[in-house]
């Protein structure tokens, strides 16, 4: 980094006092900074635009990192004493075990899709990832109607004599770890799911023929040759369920549970500014743990699959297990897209019918669609200068850009929050407190998820493609802008959309940055949910959900 | 090919939607621009909605549901756009000291605006219609002043205990056999507004000692420890526990509810020699220095009139501190309502809880009860 900024700060210096420099270290400058981009440096601008952009997606996490340090000695020793060790074993013991029991259901369904006889096979494949579209936060209104303390399941339960004989009266707590582990779960578990089906489906069938002619049992096979193939595909599904976990706000508190993220929230409703940078500064460290760890797994192990033999796997008769899976299968189905859909629909038909859909209502829709789309339309032009820079340029500064550039994806919303507000109430007052807050902090966190949708269909044109242009007489701007753009445009495209549903969904952010008088879909759902008016909170979460299933074509397809 | 589809028909969201901004941001100058011109052309015979146009920006911490009744009412009454941002801590304000957004900020703790008022955030006016508010109820320079009160007590499940168990006075709440009751109690978290009033209270009576001493009583008592009053009384409601520490005006809303409403409240130390029921109360505060002010004074004006004062009670259930203006309750709850006159209030002035304010969250916090939930 030092390097970068040097070189950068010489150049500018260079330019200025151009004649005034004595001429060797000018062709020292010179020779260096040709180095670094290997003799072939891009354009100023583009260099600029790039730079600014990974400081605006670096900024807010670096400035709360820095304001923990001045929480004074005496609060870091009393949050160390009473509050972090409790936070850390309220989030590490729910990180775990929804961890692990998405991947179990994720591998597991995976695995029964691609590779058994079960009856509709075909539809399981993407019915089983719907729960991906419905926000934890919302599963966990509509569990809170069907479990809470006064939902559907306590009349069934209280109505029916051979229960309470059993087990007496109704006994269920949602608002306990169970319950945030059981919603967690059940709408992360796509995550895995995804990627786990689509690692099985590329699986070569070689490999467990081998097995099976060595005597090998359908179980060993998938002990032995299958799970170890899904190594990396569950490490990545893992690592996005942890961090999901690790960045909820919605769900944990409407369950009130807290971990850290809550935590961070509900100290800075409390004003108490210092000890929330001090909390996420071990929430940063929390997550660079754990995206660590996965470098290191995927580090040790490399996997091959030989695509040019691949064949196609079998597929398992399940015969007598047939009804049992089947069973498995639908209750997963049922449990996280049935049951919360109906609730959801119900309570919107009673909503609509009181008159829920009324002009309020339609100005949140709006205020959710402007900031989204916003947001989306940036993300899409920040994101092509950096996915050209890093893969036409390569150098020690374009993969810093870059890096910088991706800070916002892992770190949870709420510490761009909490820096955005640091930093534009007391620094840039003339944004602070208007709707622009607001989608420059989605950028911040889903630019990065645009970069990668676009990455992905950058690294399909070949760069003998510009050369080919260049070698025709065009200028590098006119190759970027005649040439890659319209080619890398689909796959801009396919990650604006994500960042769009991505920032419609985003709550912890959207409730700390709202404006007065600039409510969203998702803070309606918040706040009518926590005061249990449910009529007009399901309308507005119905709409998310379907607004958000818009890009889950492509993000199936992705992998 | 679908793809394609689900391409355009996303870009041309985005598409919409930059094209909805451009026409907003220009409407908006345009507006401002309209506004300056109608304020040179005084004379002009504009009518009274087009004089009044214009903005105010409402900060509150009391239910969404109340405040937002309250302001469209306001809107419609004078033509001026209300722009709330709710769920406000008063802590908001002071932190946007030097950046102020808000013009008017609606409390449901006198001593919260009292807070903001000693630290210079306020600014004092005389607004018409001042008068009717009792004097013990509005800071001395009218920088706030309170329009409906309410009492602490405890709200009870008639399913699980009865009225003659339940305990009578505050100071009950020392005996560890409370922890014992089935489900046992539920408090609110130490940061809530409720909260630090009542234990401001405390101190005024007791002394920071023994109201430290019952704060971590309860601390390790409580079955239940919740972020709002909201939820203690659907909690007890529905049985979840047997009683819990609450503002007299939950009650009054349990009794709305279809259902889990077998609910009842105790107004606690009434006896000769005890202090009295803890009385807060909500009122509004004017911003120093917020972009709006000469609105807000029209804000003040519109709420000191007495059928705004009705509407602030509105459905928050409260009791009106000018009750002759006559709030009304729906019938589920007329029977049940206890006015001031018949209850035995302590003698702390509301407005003295500002004084406390800062200490007391500090003293709670020292004493076991966390500010906010863990």
């Amino acid at each position: 980094m030092g390097q970068v900024h040097i070189s950068q700060f010489d150049k500018t210096k260079k330019i200025k006092q151009g004649k005034k420099m004595p001429s060797n270290i000018l062709q020292y400058v010179n020779r260096k900074w040709l180095s670094i981009w290997k003799g072939n440096p891009p354009g100023l601008v583009l260099i600029l635009f790039t730079f600014f952009t990974s400081l605006l997606m670096s900024i807010p996490i670096f400035y709360v990192i820095w304001r923990s340090f001045f929480a004074g000695g005496d609060r870091w020793k009393r949050l160390l004493d009473e509050r972090i060790p409790q936070l850390l074993w309220n989030t590490l013991s729910l990180n775990l075990a929804v961890t692990v029991c998405a991947v179990i259901i994720g591998v597991s369904l995976a695995w029964i899709v691609t590779r058994t006889d079960i009856p509709g096979r075909k539809i399981w494949q993407w019915v089983l990832a719907l729960p991906l579209v419905i926000p934890p936060y919302v599963g966990a209104v509509t569990y809170i109607i069907v479990f809470g303390p006064s939902g559907w399941a306590r009349d069934i339960w209280n109505n029916s004599p051979l229960i309470v004989d059993l087990f007496g009266e109704y006994s269920i707590n949602i608002y306990s770890f169970g319950g945030v582990f059981f919603v967690l779960t059940m709408f992360t578990y796509p995550y895995v799911y995804i990627i786990a089906n689509a690692s099985l489906r590329k699986m070569n069938h070689n490999f467990e023929e081998a097995a099976s002619s060595l005597g090998s049992t359908p179980l060993q096979i998938f002990w032995k040759v299958n799970l170890p193939m899904l190594r990396p595909a569950i490490g990545s599904g893992a690592v996005l369920v942890s961090l999901y976990v690790l960045s909820d706000f919605g769900a944990i508190s409407m369950l009130r549970y807290v971990t850290f993220t809550a935590a961070i929230y509900f100290q800075r409703q409390g004003m108490d500014i210092s000890s929330a940078a001090v909390l996420s500064l071990v929430l940063v460290l929390l997550t660079i743990a754990i995206l660590w760890l996965e470098s290191l797994s995927k580090k040790k192990n490399k996997y091959y699959q030989t695509t040019n033999t691949y064949r196609k796997p079998l597929t398992l008769r399940l015969g007598k297990w047939k009804l049992v899976t089947f069973f498995y299968v639908s209750m997963v189905f049922l449990v996280s897209v049935l049951i919360p859909i109906i609730v959801l629909v119900y309570w919107s038909n009673i909503g609509i019918r009181m008159g829920a859909l009324d002009e309020r209502f339609f100005g949140f829709a709006f205020n959710s669609l402007k900031v989204s789309g916003i947001a989306a339309f940036i993300c899409m032009l920040f994101a092509m200068p950096i996915i050209y820079l890093r893969s036409r340029y390569p150098s020690v500064i374009s993969s810093a850009i870059e890096r910088l550039s991706y800070s916002g994806y892992a770190l949870p919303g709420i510490i761009v929050a909490l820096g955005f507000i640091f930093i534009f109430n007391n620094h840039i007052p003339s944004i602070y407190g208007t709707f622009h807050m607001l989608y420059l902090a989605f950028v911040v966190r889903f630019l990065p998820q645009t970069m990668q949708a676009g990455d992905s269909s950058m690294r399909l044109i070949s760069p003998r493609i510009d050369e080919a242009a260049r070698s025709l007489g065009y200028p590098p701007w006119k190759v970027m802008f005649k040439v890659i753009m319209p080619n890398m445009l689909p796959g801009i495209m396919a990650g604006g959309s994500l960042a769009f549903v991505s920032s419609i969904k985003e709550l912890p952010a959207t409730l700390m940055l709202r404006s007065p008088g600039f409510d969203t879909l998702a803070i309606r759902v918040y706040f009518e949910a926590h005061e249990r008016i449910y009529h007009l909170a399901a309308p507005s979460a119905l709409l998310i959900i379907l607004m958000s299933i818009i890009p889950l074509r492509y993000m199936l397809k992705k992998y | 090919m679908n793809e394609v589809k689900v391409i355009r028909v996303v870009l041309m969201f985005i598409l919409l939607s930059a094209i909805n901004l451009v026409v907003y941001g220009c409407t908006n100058t345009d507006n401002k621009l309209q506004q300056s011109n109608e304020t040179d052309e005084s004379t002009g015979a504009t009518s009274k909605l087009e004089a009044n146009s214009g903005e105010l920006v409402v900060y509150s911490a009391r239910n969404e549901r109340f405040v937002q009744a309250l302001l469209d009412k306001f809107t419609q009454d004078t033509g001026i756009r209300a722009i709330p941002l709710h769920e406000a801590s008063p802590l908001r304000v002071v932190e946007e000291a030097n950046n102020v957004q808000a013009d008017v900020y609606i409390s449901n703790d006198l001593g919260a605006l009292g807070y903001l008022h000693m630290n210079g955030l306020l600014l004092g006016s005389n607004p018409k219609g001042i008068d009717t508010i009792p004097e013990e109820f509005r800071s001395d320079d009218n920088a706030y002043f309170a329009i409906s009160a309410r009492s602490r007590g405890f709200i009870y499940n008639k399913d699980l205990i009865s009225e003659e168990e339940m305990p009578k006075s505050i100071e009950d709440l020392f005996h560890a056999k409370w922890a014992q009751v089935k489900n046992g109690y539920a408090v609110t978290r130490g940061g809530n507004g409720g909260m630090i009033g009542h234990v401001s209270a405390l101190r005024y009576e007791w002394g920071d000692e023994k109201t430290s001493e019952w704060i971590a009583v309860i601390r390790e008592n409580a079955a239940g420890i919740y972020q709002g009053h909201g939820d203690i009384r659907r909690a007890v409601g529905a049985g979840e526990h047997a009683f819990g520490l609450v503002n007299n005006y939950y009650y009054h809303q349990q009794l709305l509810e279809p259902r889990d409403n077998n609910v009842g409240f105790i107004y606690i130390d009434q006896e000769e020699d005890q202090m009295g029921v803890v009385v807060n109360a909500a009122g509004v505060g004017l911003v120093k220095g917020g972009p709006n002010e000469a609105n807000a004074i029209k804000f003040l004006e519109w709420l000191l009139l007495p059928e705004n004062q009705v509407a602030f009670v509105g459905q928050s259930l409260e009791l009106l501190i000018n009750s002759h203006f006559g709030a009304v309750y729906p019938p589920e709850v007329e029977p049940y309502i206890v006015g001031f006159n018949e209850i035995k209030a302590q003698n702390m002035p509301v407005k003295e809880l500002g004084n406390f304010f800062e200490d007391t969250k500090e003293l709670i916090e020292k004493s076991g009860l966390d500010l906010d939930l863990r």
